[in-house]
Protein backbone atom coordinates (compact mmCIF):
# COMPACT_ATOMS: atom_id res chain seq x y z
CA UNK A 1 0.00 0.00 0.00
CA UNK A 2 1.43 3.38 -0.86
CA UNK A 3 2.12 5.64 2.30
CA UNK A 4 -0.78 8.13 1.27
CA UNK A 5 -3.85 8.83 -0.74
CA UNK A 6 -5.31 12.11 -1.57
CA UNK A 7 -8.89 12.11 -2.94
CA UNK A 8 -10.71 15.11 -4.71
CA UNK A 9 -14.33 15.35 -3.96
CA UNK A 10 -16.88 17.47 -6.35
CA UNK A 11 -18.86 18.08 -9.66
CA UNK A 12 -16.50 19.04 -11.99
CA UNK A 13 -19.52 20.80 -13.65
CA UNK A 14 -20.38 22.95 -11.23
CA UNK A 15 -17.65 25.82 -11.27
CA UNK A 16 -15.78 25.89 -7.82
CA UNK A 17 -17.22 22.65 -6.74
CA UNK A 18 -14.66 20.98 -9.56
CA UNK A 19 -11.87 21.95 -6.90
CA UNK A 20 -11.51 18.96 -5.50
CA UNK A 21 -11.14 16.59 -8.85
CA UNK A 22 -9.03 19.44 -9.79
CA UNK A 23 -5.96 19.19 -7.50
CA UNK A 24 -6.19 15.77 -8.05
CA UNK A 25 -5.40 16.31 -11.90
CA UNK A 26 -2.45 18.52 -11.02
CA UNK A 27 -0.99 15.99 -8.76
CA UNK A 28 -1.57 13.43 -11.75
CA UNK A 29 0.91 15.39 -13.55
CA UNK A 30 3.43 16.04 -11.26
CA UNK A 31 2.97 11.72 -10.99
CA UNK A 32 4.64 11.03 -7.56
CA UNK A 33 5.22 7.30 -7.19
CA UNK A 34 4.02 7.77 -3.26
CA UNK A 35 0.75 9.00 -3.54
CA UNK A 36 -2.31 7.18 -4.20
CA UNK A 37 -4.26 9.76 -6.59
CA UNK A 38 -8.44 9.32 -6.20
CA UNK A 39 -11.07 11.26 -7.92
CA UNK A 40 -13.92 10.68 -5.87
CA UNK A 41 -15.90 12.61 -8.05
CA UNK A 42 -19.81 13.56 -6.26
CA UNK A 43 -20.06 10.27 -4.58
CA UNK A 44 -19.50 10.75 -1.59
CA UNK A 45 -20.34 7.23 0.36
CA UNK A 46 -17.88 5.60 -2.32
CA UNK A 47 -15.38 7.22 0.04
CA UNK A 48 -15.84 4.89 2.62
CA UNK A 49 -13.87 2.16 0.33
CA UNK A 50 -11.25 4.47 0.42
CA UNK A 51 -10.73 5.02 4.15
CA UNK A 52 -10.49 1.61 5.34
CA UNK A 53 -7.29 -0.11 6.00
CA UNK A 54 -5.20 3.06 4.87
CA UNK A 55 -2.81 4.82 7.54
CA UNK A 56 -2.84 8.60 5.53
CA UNK A 57 -5.87 10.22 3.96
CA UNK A 58 -6.31 13.82 2.76
CA UNK A 59 -9.37 14.52 0.94
CA UNK A 60 -9.40 17.71 -0.79
CA UNK A 61 -13.27 19.62 -0.85
CA UNK A 62 -14.89 22.41 -1.69
CA UNK A 63 -16.13 23.19 1.98
CA UNK A 64 -18.26 26.32 2.97
CA UNK A 65 -16.37 28.01 5.77
CA UNK A 66 -16.87 31.54 5.51
CA UNK A 67 -13.71 32.85 4.15
CA UNK A 68 -13.23 34.38 1.12
CA UNK A 69 -13.47 32.42 -2.29
CA UNK A 70 -10.55 30.51 -2.40
CA UNK A 71 -8.96 30.36 1.09
CA UNK A 72 -7.58 27.49 1.82
CA UNK A 73 -7.93 25.33 5.15
CA UNK A 74 -6.17 22.42 6.91
CA UNK A 75 -8.21 20.67 9.10
CA UNK A 76 -9.16 17.61 11.00
CA UNK A 77 -12.42 16.31 11.47
CA UNK A 78 -12.62 16.69 15.29
CA UNK A 79 -11.52 19.89 14.84
CA UNK A 80 -14.80 21.04 13.11
CA UNK A 81 -18.22 21.04 13.51
CA UNK A 82 -19.64 19.42 9.99
CA UNK A 83 -23.12 19.89 9.42
CA UNK A 84 -25.03 17.11 8.75
CA UNK A 85 -27.81 17.24 6.59
CA UNK A 86 -30.98 16.99 8.86
CA UNK A 87 -33.26 15.69 6.16
CA UNK A 88 -32.07 12.63 4.01
CA UNK A 89 -35.02 12.77 1.61
CA UNK A 90 -32.88 10.68 -1.01
CA UNK A 91 -29.10 9.19 -1.92
CA UNK A 92 -28.32 12.82 -3.34
CA UNK A 93 -28.31 14.02 -0.03
CA UNK A 94 -25.71 11.92 1.32
CA UNK A 95 -22.18 14.32 1.29
CA UNK A 96 -18.73 13.84 3.11
CA UNK A 97 -20.25 14.55 6.48
CA UNK A 98 -22.57 12.32 6.40
CA UNK A 99 -19.28 9.47 4.83
CA UNK A 100 -17.31 10.90 7.51
CA UNK A 101 -20.11 10.50 10.19
CA UNK A 102 -20.45 6.71 8.79
CA UNK A 103 -17.01 5.93 8.79
CA UNK A 104 -15.97 6.86 12.36
CA UNK A 105 -19.61 5.21 13.70
CA UNK A 106 -17.95 2.05 11.92
CA UNK A 107 -14.61 2.58 13.07
CA UNK A 108 -13.44 2.66 9.46
CA UNK A 109 -10.89 5.73 9.67
CA UNK A 110 -7.42 5.85 8.29
CA UNK A 111 -5.34 6.33 11.05
CA UNK A 112 -4.23 10.39 10.34
CA UNK A 113 -7.22 12.47 8.15
CA UNK A 114 -7.09 15.64 6.65
CA UNK A 115 -9.19 17.60 5.01
CA UNK A 116 -8.12 20.48 3.13
CA UNK A 117 -11.30 22.86 2.19
CA UNK A 118 -11.44 25.26 -0.22
CA UNK A 119 -14.12 28.26 0.12
CA UNK A 120 -15.95 28.42 -3.15
CA UNK A 121 -17.41 31.57 -4.97
CA UNK A 122 -19.84 29.65 -6.93
CA UNK A 123 -21.45 26.59 -7.56
CA UNK A 124 -23.65 27.18 -10.58
CA UNK A 125 -24.19 24.09 -13.27
CA UNK A 126 -22.07 25.02 -15.82
CA UNK A 127 -19.97 27.50 -14.55
CA UNK A 128 -16.38 28.21 -14.99
CA UNK A 129 -13.72 28.05 -12.02
CA UNK A 130 -13.24 31.21 -10.68
CA UNK A 131 -10.44 32.57 -10.51
CA UNK A 132 -9.83 32.81 -7.29
CA UNK A 133 -9.74 28.98 -6.63
CA UNK A 134 -7.93 28.45 -9.87
CA UNK A 135 -5.14 29.70 -7.92
CA UNK A 136 -6.08 27.98 -4.96
CA UNK A 137 -5.91 24.47 -7.06
CA UNK A 138 -2.45 25.44 -8.28
CA UNK A 139 -1.03 26.46 -5.06
CA UNK A 140 -2.59 23.39 -3.23
CA UNK A 141 -0.78 20.81 -5.97
CA UNK A 142 2.09 22.41 -4.95
CA UNK A 143 1.90 22.37 -1.26
CA UNK A 144 0.52 19.09 -1.33
CA UNK A 145 3.31 18.13 -3.77
CA UNK A 146 5.74 19.13 -1.43
CA UNK A 147 4.26 17.54 2.16
CA UNK A 148 4.30 14.46 -0.45
CA UNK A 149 7.84 14.24 -0.58
CA UNK A 150 8.51 14.93 3.42
CA UNK A 151 6.04 11.81 3.31
CA UNK A 152 8.32 9.72 1.42
CA UNK A 153 11.18 10.54 3.24
CA UNK A 154 9.83 9.86 6.36
CA UNK A 155 8.21 6.86 5.63
CA UNK B 1 -56.80 15.69 13.44
CA UNK B 2 -58.78 18.78 12.62
CA UNK B 3 -60.17 19.46 9.34
CA UNK B 4 -57.56 22.25 9.00
CA UNK B 5 -54.36 20.97 7.73
CA UNK B 6 -50.99 23.22 6.93
CA UNK B 7 -48.14 21.00 6.24
CA UNK B 8 -44.86 22.66 5.25
CA UNK B 9 -41.37 20.60 5.32
CA UNK B 10 -38.84 22.84 4.33
CA UNK B 11 -35.68 21.29 3.48
CA UNK B 12 -33.15 23.99 4.61
CA UNK B 13 -29.89 22.92 3.79
CA UNK B 14 -27.67 25.11 1.76
CA UNK B 15 -27.61 22.52 -0.77
CA UNK B 16 -29.92 23.73 -3.61
CA UNK B 17 -32.46 21.27 -5.17
CA UNK B 18 -33.90 20.07 -2.01
CA UNK B 19 -38.04 19.05 -2.26
CA UNK B 20 -40.29 20.72 -0.13
CA UNK B 21 -43.98 19.03 0.61
CA UNK B 22 -46.93 21.58 0.78
CA UNK B 23 -50.35 20.82 1.74
CA UNK B 24 -53.02 22.87 2.85
CA UNK B 25 -56.41 21.47 3.40
CA UNK B 26 -59.20 23.75 4.88
CA UNK B 27 -62.45 22.76 6.39
CA UNK B 28 -61.70 19.69 5.25
CA UNK B 29 -61.33 20.38 1.72
CA UNK B 30 -57.52 19.28 0.33
CA UNK B 31 -56.28 22.67 -1.58
CA UNK B 32 -53.00 21.39 -2.00
CA UNK B 33 -50.66 18.62 -2.07
CA UNK B 34 -47.73 18.59 -3.80
CA UNK B 35 -43.69 18.22 -3.79
CA UNK B 36 -42.34 21.40 -4.75
CA UNK B 37 -38.84 21.21 -6.14
CA UNK B 38 -36.49 24.12 -6.37
CA UNK B 39 -33.84 22.84 -8.98
CA UNK B 40 -31.08 24.35 -10.75
CA UNK B 41 -32.25 25.92 -13.68
CA UNK B 42 -32.30 23.91 -17.04
CA UNK B 43 -28.88 23.42 -17.77
CA UNK B 44 -28.52 20.41 -20.05
CA UNK B 45 -28.56 21.63 -23.61
CA UNK B 46 -26.17 24.49 -22.76
CA UNK B 47 -23.28 22.21 -21.61
CA UNK B 48 -24.04 19.58 -24.65
CA UNK B 49 -24.11 22.37 -27.02
CA UNK B 50 -20.85 21.88 -29.26
CA UNK B 51 -19.37 19.18 -27.41
CA UNK B 52 -17.79 16.04 -29.82
CA UNK B 53 -19.56 12.64 -29.75
CA UNK B 54 -16.13 11.79 -27.67
CA UNK B 55 -17.11 13.64 -25.00
CA UNK B 56 -20.36 13.48 -24.46
CA UNK B 57 -20.98 10.46 -22.10
CA UNK B 58 -18.08 11.66 -19.70
CA UNK B 59 -19.88 15.09 -19.53
CA UNK B 60 -23.38 13.47 -19.06
CA UNK B 61 -21.64 10.91 -16.56
CA UNK B 62 -20.54 13.72 -13.89
CA UNK B 63 -24.27 14.89 -14.42
CA UNK B 64 -24.74 13.10 -11.05
CA UNK B 65 -22.17 11.37 -8.58
CA UNK B 66 -25.25 8.77 -7.84
CA UNK B 67 -26.78 7.85 -11.14
CA UNK B 68 -23.48 8.73 -13.16
CA UNK B 69 -23.10 5.46 -14.73
CA UNK B 70 -26.87 5.40 -15.97
CA UNK B 71 -26.10 8.85 -17.54
CA UNK B 72 -22.91 7.81 -19.39
CA UNK B 73 -24.30 4.09 -20.89
CA UNK B 74 -27.52 6.49 -22.35
CA UNK B 75 -25.24 9.12 -23.52
CA UNK B 76 -23.68 6.37 -25.31
CA UNK B 77 -26.45 4.75 -26.74
CA UNK B 78 -28.12 8.38 -28.16
CA UNK B 79 -24.76 8.93 -29.81
CA UNK B 80 -24.37 5.22 -31.32
CA UNK B 81 -28.33 5.87 -32.80
CA UNK B 82 -27.25 9.41 -34.07
CA UNK B 83 -23.92 8.40 -35.68
CA UNK B 84 -25.14 4.77 -37.35
CA UNK B 85 -22.36 3.21 -34.83
CA UNK B 86 -22.93 -0.77 -34.59
CA UNK B 87 -21.72 -1.92 -31.21
CA UNK B 88 -21.05 -6.15 -30.82
CA UNK B 89 -22.39 -8.33 -28.95
CA UNK B 90 -19.91 -8.44 -26.41
CA UNK B 91 -20.29 -4.79 -25.78
CA UNK B 92 -23.97 -5.26 -25.36
CA UNK B 93 -23.33 -8.47 -22.59
CA UNK B 94 -20.53 -5.59 -21.36
CA UNK B 95 -22.80 -2.93 -21.06
CA UNK B 96 -25.96 -5.01 -19.29
CA UNK B 97 -23.52 -5.81 -16.37
CA UNK B 98 -22.91 -2.77 -15.94
CA UNK B 99 -26.48 -1.44 -15.70
CA UNK B 100 -26.53 -4.47 -13.39
CA UNK B 101 -24.13 -3.00 -11.18
CA UNK B 102 -25.09 0.50 -10.69
CA UNK B 103 -28.95 -1.31 -10.06
CA UNK B 104 -27.84 -3.53 -7.93
CA UNK B 105 -25.85 -0.57 -6.12
CA UNK B 106 -28.48 2.16 -5.82
CA UNK B 107 -31.28 -0.62 -5.05
CA UNK B 108 -29.56 -1.84 -2.52
CA UNK B 109 -28.43 1.83 -1.37
CA UNK B 110 -32.31 2.75 -1.11
CA UNK B 111 -33.45 -0.21 0.65
CA UNK B 112 -30.77 0.30 3.33
CA UNK B 113 -30.12 3.79 3.97
CA UNK B 114 -33.30 5.58 3.08
CA UNK B 115 -35.80 2.94 3.62
CA UNK B 116 -34.94 0.70 6.57
CA UNK B 117 -34.67 3.60 8.97
CA UNK B 118 -38.55 4.68 7.28
CA UNK B 119 -39.67 1.38 8.64
CA UNK B 120 -37.74 1.14 11.84
CA UNK B 121 -38.92 5.17 12.20
CA UNK B 122 -35.58 6.08 13.51
CA UNK B 123 -35.17 9.37 11.50
CA UNK B 124 -31.84 8.57 9.39
CA UNK B 125 -29.69 5.45 8.77
CA UNK B 126 -27.09 6.86 11.60
CA UNK B 127 -28.98 4.85 14.44
CA UNK B 128 -28.91 2.25 12.61
CA UNK B 129 -24.95 1.68 13.00
CA UNK B 130 -25.37 1.55 16.97
CA UNK B 131 -28.12 -1.11 16.34
CA UNK B 132 -28.10 -3.02 13.74
CA UNK B 133 -23.72 -2.59 12.51
CA UNK B 134 -24.35 -6.34 10.75
CA UNK B 135 -26.85 -4.88 8.14
CA UNK B 136 -25.14 -1.53 7.41
CA UNK B 137 -21.47 -3.19 6.81
CA UNK B 138 -23.88 -5.58 4.51
CA UNK B 139 -25.29 -2.81 2.50
CA UNK B 140 -21.80 -1.22 2.00
CA UNK B 141 -20.44 -4.49 1.64
CA UNK B 142 -23.32 -5.14 -1.41
CA UNK B 143 -22.54 -1.69 -2.57
CA UNK B 144 -18.79 -2.69 -3.25
CA UNK B 145 -19.31 -5.46 -5.28
CA UNK B 146 -21.50 -3.64 -7.13
CA UNK B 147 -18.82 -0.91 -7.32
CA UNK B 148 -16.21 -3.38 -8.59
CA UNK B 149 -18.17 -4.49 -11.02
CA UNK B 150 -17.88 -1.21 -12.49
CA UNK B 151 -14.43 -1.07 -11.83
CA UNK B 152 -13.65 -4.45 -13.27
CA UNK B 153 -15.57 -3.38 -16.17
CA UNK B 154 -15.60 0.42 -17.06
CA UNK B 155 -12.89 1.72 -14.74
CA UNK B 156 -13.84 4.16 -12.00
CA UNK B 157 -11.88 6.98 -9.85
CA UNK B 158 -8.82 5.36 -10.20
CA UNK B 159 -8.40 4.39 -13.21
CA UNK B 160 -9.95 6.00 -16.98
CA UNK B 161 -12.58 5.41 -17.83
CA UNK B 162 -13.59 2.84 -20.91
CA UNK B 163 -16.73 2.96 -22.00
CA UNK B 164 -17.16 4.73 -25.15
CA UNK B 165 -19.00 5.61 -28.40
CA UNK B 166 -18.68 2.12 -30.63
CA UNK B 167 -17.59 -0.41 -27.38
CA UNK B 168 -14.45 -0.09 -24.58
CA UNK B 169 -10.88 1.14 -24.79
CA UNK B 170 -10.21 -1.86 -22.49
CA UNK B 171 -12.28 -5.47 -22.27
CA UNK B 172 -11.77 -6.86 -18.99
CA UNK B 173 -9.43 -10.15 -18.69
CA UNK B 174 -10.70 -13.60 -18.02
CA UNK B 175 -9.80 -13.65 -14.76
CA UNK B 176 -11.00 -10.70 -13.66
CA UNK B 177 -14.99 -12.09 -14.65
CA UNK B 178 -13.93 -15.45 -13.12
CA UNK B 179 -13.42 -13.89 -9.83
CA UNK B 180 -16.15 -11.59 -10.52
CA UNK B 181 -18.59 -15.00 -10.35
CA UNK B 182 -17.33 -16.20 -7.86
CA UNK B 183 -17.56 -13.12 -5.45
CA UNK B 184 -21.18 -12.88 -6.87
CA UNK B 185 -22.39 -16.53 -6.08
CA UNK B 186 -20.43 -16.43 -2.81
CA UNK B 187 -20.54 -13.05 -1.08
CA UNK B 188 -23.48 -11.35 -3.03
CA UNK B 189 -25.91 -13.88 -3.05
CA UNK B 190 -26.14 -14.71 0.75
CA UNK B 191 -25.77 -11.07 1.22
CA UNK B 192 -28.89 -10.76 -1.15
CA UNK B 193 -30.79 -13.50 0.94
CA UNK B 194 -30.11 -12.02 4.08
CA UNK B 195 -31.38 -8.41 2.54
CA UNK B 196 -34.74 -10.48 1.79
CA UNK B 197 -35.07 -11.73 5.50
CA UNK B 198 -34.32 -8.26 6.62
CA UNK B 199 -37.20 -6.62 4.22
CA UNK B 200 -39.44 -9.01 4.72
CA UNK B 201 -39.31 -8.64 8.85
CA UNK B 202 -39.67 -4.74 7.80
CA UNK B 203 -42.89 -4.96 5.70
CA UNK B 204 -45.16 -5.20 8.23
CA UNK B 205 -44.45 -1.36 8.65
CA UNK B 206 -45.07 -0.33 5.34
CA UNK B 207 -47.97 1.63 4.63
CA UNK B 208 -51.14 0.64 3.35
CA UNK B 209 -51.88 2.73 0.37
CA UNK B 210 -52.87 1.78 -3.29
CA UNK B 211 -53.71 4.12 -5.86
CA UNK B 212 -53.54 2.62 -9.21
CA UNK B 213 -52.12 4.47 -12.23
CA UNK B 214 -50.18 4.46 -15.17
CA UNK B 215 -46.89 2.54 -15.29
CA UNK B 216 -44.25 2.95 -18.04
CA UNK B 217 -41.37 1.09 -18.23
CA UNK B 218 -38.94 -0.02 -21.15
CA UNK B 219 -39.82 -3.83 -22.64
CA UNK B 220 -37.72 -6.51 -24.28
CA UNK B 221 -39.07 -8.59 -26.20
CA UNK B 222 -35.92 -11.39 -24.24
CA UNK B 223 -35.41 -10.16 -20.48
CA UNK B 224 -36.33 -7.97 -18.08
CA UNK B 225 -35.72 -4.45 -19.86
CA UNK B 226 -32.75 -2.42 -18.39
CA UNK B 227 -30.67 -2.03 -21.24
CA UNK B 228 -32.59 -0.66 -24.16
CA UNK B 229 -36.11 -1.76 -25.26
CA UNK B 230 -39.61 -0.70 -26.18
CA UNK B 231 -41.06 2.06 -24.23
CA UNK B 232 -44.20 0.38 -22.75
CA UNK B 233 -47.00 1.92 -21.18
CA UNK B 234 -49.68 -0.04 -18.81
CA UNK B 235 -52.24 1.91 -20.30
CA UNK B 236 -51.23 1.79 -23.89
CA UNK B 237 -48.52 -0.75 -24.77
CA UNK B 238 -45.34 -0.19 -26.94
CA UNK B 239 -43.75 2.27 -28.41
CA UNK B 240 -40.79 2.67 -30.65
CA UNK B 241 -38.03 4.92 -28.14
CA UNK B 242 -38.10 7.34 -30.93
CA UNK B 243 -41.53 8.51 -29.85
CA UNK B 244 -40.19 9.68 -26.54
CA UNK B 245 -42.06 13.03 -26.66
CA UNK B 246 -45.12 11.93 -27.26
CA UNK B 247 -44.84 9.89 -24.16
CA UNK B 248 -43.48 12.55 -21.84
CA UNK B 249 -45.28 15.60 -22.77
CA UNK B 250 -43.53 17.95 -20.36
CA UNK B 251 -45.28 20.46 -19.01
CA UNK B 252 -44.66 23.35 -16.62
CA UNK B 253 -46.65 23.49 -13.21
CA UNK B 254 -46.33 26.51 -10.73
CA UNK B 255 -45.40 24.94 -7.51
CA UNK B 256 -41.96 23.24 -9.65
CA UNK B 257 -39.13 24.47 -11.67
CA UNK B 258 -38.57 21.32 -12.88
CA UNK B 259 -41.46 20.32 -15.60
CA UNK B 260 -44.05 17.29 -15.00
CA UNK B 261 -44.37 14.34 -17.01
CA UNK B 262 -47.68 12.90 -18.13
CA UNK B 263 -49.30 10.55 -21.24
CA UNK B 264 -52.38 8.76 -20.70
CA UNK B 265 -53.54 9.93 -17.63
CA UNK B 266 -52.81 13.35 -15.47
CA UNK B 267 -49.20 11.10 -14.09
CA UNK B 268 -47.51 8.28 -14.38
CA UNK B 269 -44.76 6.32 -12.43
CA UNK B 270 -41.53 5.02 -13.28
CA UNK B 271 -39.07 3.19 -11.25
CA UNK B 272 -38.66 -0.57 -9.86
CA UNK B 273 -42.27 -0.74 -9.28
CA UNK B 274 -43.42 0.46 -12.36
CA UNK B 275 -40.64 -2.36 -14.03
CA UNK B 276 -42.09 -4.93 -11.50
CA UNK B 277 -45.67 -4.58 -13.17
CA UNK B 278 -44.83 -4.45 -16.93
CA UNK B 279 -42.31 -6.99 -16.63
CA UNK B 280 -42.63 -8.92 -14.01
CA UNK B 281 -42.49 -12.47 -15.80
CA UNK B 282 -39.02 -11.98 -17.54
CA UNK B 283 -37.41 -12.29 -13.67
CA UNK B 284 -35.30 -15.17 -12.97
CA UNK B 285 -37.24 -17.39 -10.81
CA UNK B 286 -35.42 -16.84 -7.54
CA UNK B 287 -36.42 -13.19 -7.96
CA UNK B 288 -39.64 -14.12 -8.21
CA UNK B 289 -39.52 -16.01 -4.95
CA UNK B 290 -38.06 -13.04 -2.95
CA UNK B 291 -41.24 -10.98 -4.27
CA UNK B 292 -43.48 -13.64 -2.92
CA UNK B 293 -41.86 -13.62 0.53
CA UNK B 294 -41.74 -10.21 0.67
CA UNK B 295 -45.49 -9.83 -0.04
CA UNK B 296 -45.04 -8.15 -3.67
CA UNK B 297 -47.76 -9.35 -6.09
CA UNK B 298 -48.46 -8.43 -9.44
CA UNK B 299 -50.18 -5.74 -9.98
CA UNK B 300 -48.63 -3.78 -7.19
CA UNK B 301 -50.37 -0.40 -6.48
CA UNK B 302 -48.91 0.72 -3.62
CA UNK B 303 -46.04 3.08 -4.07
CA UNK B 304 -44.72 2.73 -0.88
CA UNK B 305 -43.54 -1.40 -2.26
CA UNK B 306 -41.46 0.64 -4.89
CA UNK B 307 -38.38 -0.24 -1.95
CA UNK B 308 -39.58 -4.02 -2.12
CA UNK B 309 -39.78 -3.98 -6.27
CA UNK B 310 -36.03 -2.74 -5.51
CA UNK B 311 -34.90 -5.82 -3.66
CA UNK B 312 -36.32 -8.22 -5.89
CA UNK B 313 -34.52 -6.38 -8.92
CA UNK B 314 -31.23 -6.61 -6.53
CA UNK B 315 -31.91 -10.70 -6.61
CA UNK B 316 -32.41 -10.37 -10.51
CA UNK B 317 -29.35 -8.70 -11.45
CA UNK B 318 -27.13 -10.60 -9.28
CA UNK B 319 -28.41 -14.23 -11.32
CA UNK B 320 -28.52 -11.92 -14.21
CA UNK B 321 -24.48 -10.82 -13.85
CA UNK B 322 -23.18 -14.64 -13.40
CA UNK B 323 -25.33 -15.59 -16.37
CA UNK B 324 -23.50 -12.67 -18.30
CA UNK B 325 -20.37 -13.69 -17.07
CA UNK B 326 -20.78 -17.14 -18.31
CA UNK B 327 -22.02 -16.02 -21.72
CA UNK B 328 -18.58 -13.69 -22.33
CA UNK B 329 -16.63 -16.56 -21.00
CA UNK B 330 -18.27 -19.24 -23.30
CA UNK B 331 -17.37 -17.32 -26.15
CA UNK B 332 -14.12 -15.95 -25.02
CA UNK B 333 -13.20 -12.40 -24.20
CA UNK B 334 -12.39 -10.86 -27.79
CA UNK B 335 -9.91 -7.66 -27.66
CA UNK B 336 -12.16 -5.64 -30.24
CA UNK B 337 -11.73 -2.01 -30.42
CA UNK B 338 -14.44 -0.07 -30.68
CA UNK B 339 -16.21 1.11 -33.46
CA UNK B 340 -15.92 5.08 -34.44
CA UNK B 341 -17.01 5.44 -37.79
CA UNK B 342 -19.72 7.74 -38.17
CA UNK B 343 -21.79 6.38 -41.25
CA UNK B 344 -24.59 9.33 -40.84
CA UNK B 345 -25.08 12.67 -38.55
CA UNK B 346 -28.20 13.50 -37.30
CA UNK B 347 -30.66 12.99 -34.40
CA UNK B 348 -30.29 9.64 -31.89
CA UNK B 349 -32.24 8.89 -28.64
CA UNK B 350 -31.01 6.70 -25.92
CA UNK B 351 -33.55 5.08 -23.35
CA UNK B 352 -32.38 2.60 -20.43
CA UNK B 353 -33.79 1.73 -17.13
CA UNK B 354 -31.47 3.14 -15.01
CA UNK B 355 -32.32 2.57 -11.01
CA UNK B 356 -34.91 5.46 -10.61
CA UNK B 357 -36.83 4.61 -13.70
CA UNK B 358 -36.96 5.48 -17.88
CA UNK B 359 -33.93 7.63 -18.85
CA UNK B 360 -34.09 9.54 -22.28
CA UNK B 361 -31.19 11.40 -23.92
CA UNK B 362 -31.54 12.76 -27.01
CA UNK B 363 -29.04 14.52 -29.35
CA UNK B 364 -28.74 15.81 -32.87
CA UNK B 365 -25.28 16.08 -34.63
CA UNK B 366 -23.98 18.53 -37.24
CA UNK B 367 -21.31 16.84 -39.63
CA UNK B 368 -18.24 17.29 -38.05
CA UNK B 369 -19.77 15.27 -34.70
CA UNK B 370 -20.90 18.61 -32.33
CA UNK B 371 -24.04 18.17 -30.61
CA UNK B 372 -26.27 20.95 -31.68
CA UNK B 373 -29.16 20.07 -29.89
CA UNK B 374 -29.77 18.05 -26.60
CA UNK B 375 -32.26 16.96 -24.43
CA UNK B 376 -32.59 15.08 -21.26
CA UNK B 377 -35.33 13.93 -18.91
CA UNK B 378 -34.95 12.06 -16.15
CA UNK B 379 -37.03 9.59 -14.18
CA UNK B 380 -37.68 11.89 -11.41
CA UNK B 381 -39.10 14.67 -13.07
CA UNK B 382 -41.42 11.91 -14.91
CA UNK B 383 -42.72 11.18 -10.94
CA UNK B 384 -43.14 14.49 -10.02
CA UNK B 385 -47.04 14.79 -10.97
CA UNK B 386 -47.47 10.92 -9.65
CA UNK B 387 -46.02 11.93 -6.29
CA UNK B 388 -48.53 15.15 -6.26
CA UNK B 389 -51.72 12.71 -7.22
CA UNK B 390 -50.27 10.31 -4.52
CA UNK B 391 -50.53 13.24 -2.00
CA UNK B 392 -53.88 14.12 -3.35
CA UNK B 393 -55.03 10.68 -2.16
CA UNK B 394 -53.24 9.95 0.61
CA UNK B 395 -54.36 12.99 2.69
CA UNK B 396 -57.70 12.19 2.97
CA UNK B 397 -57.25 8.77 3.71
CA UNK B 398 -54.89 9.40 6.56
CA UNK B 399 -56.49 13.16 7.78
CA UNK B 400 -57.23 11.45 11.31
CA UNK B 401 -53.41 10.96 12.06
CA UNK B 402 -51.51 13.44 13.74
CA UNK B 403 -49.83 16.07 12.15
CA UNK B 404 -46.53 14.46 12.65
CA UNK B 405 -47.73 11.09 11.70
CA UNK B 406 -49.20 12.50 8.50
CA UNK B 407 -45.60 14.09 7.70
CA UNK B 408 -43.74 11.70 8.54
CA UNK B 409 -46.25 9.46 5.79
CA UNK B 410 -45.29 11.75 3.16
CA UNK B 411 -41.77 12.15 3.55
CA UNK B 412 -41.21 8.39 3.26
CA UNK B 413 -43.89 8.59 0.32
CA UNK B 414 -41.01 11.11 -1.53
CA UNK B 415 -38.24 8.94 -0.03
CA UNK B 416 -40.50 5.90 -1.67
CA UNK B 417 -38.97 7.04 -5.13
CA UNK B 418 -35.54 7.83 -3.66
CA UNK B 419 -35.92 11.43 -6.18
CA UNK B 420 -32.83 12.84 -7.79
CA UNK B 421 -33.81 16.40 -6.67
CA UNK B 422 -30.17 17.53 -6.35
CA UNK B 423 -27.79 16.30 -8.93
CA UNK B 424 -25.64 18.81 -6.67
CA UNK B 425 -22.71 20.22 -4.89
CA UNK B 426 -21.70 18.19 -2.16
CA UNK B 427 -20.27 20.83 -0.45
CA UNK B 428 -18.52 20.31 3.33
CA UNK B 429 -20.74 22.73 5.51
CA UNK B 430 -17.83 23.53 7.92
CA UNK B 431 -18.06 25.65 11.37
CA UNK B 432 -14.80 25.63 13.38
CA UNK B 433 -15.02 25.04 16.93
CA UNK B 434 -13.39 27.83 18.37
Amino acid sequence: MKPLTVIGIGNRLRGDDAAGPMVIDGLMELNDPQVELIDAGSDAIGLLEYLNDRNRVWIVDACSMAKSPGEVVKFRPDQVDMLLKNDLQNLHGLGLAEALKMATELKMLPKELMIFGIQPQALEFNSAVSSSVLTAIERLVHEIHNEIQEVGDNS
Amino acid sequence: MSQDLNIKVHHLTRVEGHGNIVVNMKDGVLEKAHLSIVEPPRFFEAMMKGRSFHEAAIITSRICGICSLGHQITSLVATEDALGLEISEQTELLRKLLVNGATLQSNVLHAYFLAAPDFLKVGSVFPLIATHKDVVLRALRMKRLANDIGDIVSGRAVHPITPVPGGFTRIPEKSELVELKRRLLEEALPDGIATIETMKSLAGAIPQFERETEYISLKHPDEYALYQGDIFSSDSGAQDVHNYLDVTNEFIVDHSTSKHARFNRSSYFVGALARWNNNHTQLVPEALEAAEAMGLKPNCYNPYMNTIAQVVEAVHVIFDSVRIIDTLLEKGLKNEKPNQTPTRYGRGIGSNEVPRGILFHDYTYDKKGSIVEANCIIPTGQNLANIDDDMKKLVPEIIAKSKEEITADLEMLVRAYDPCISCSVHMLDVDFIE
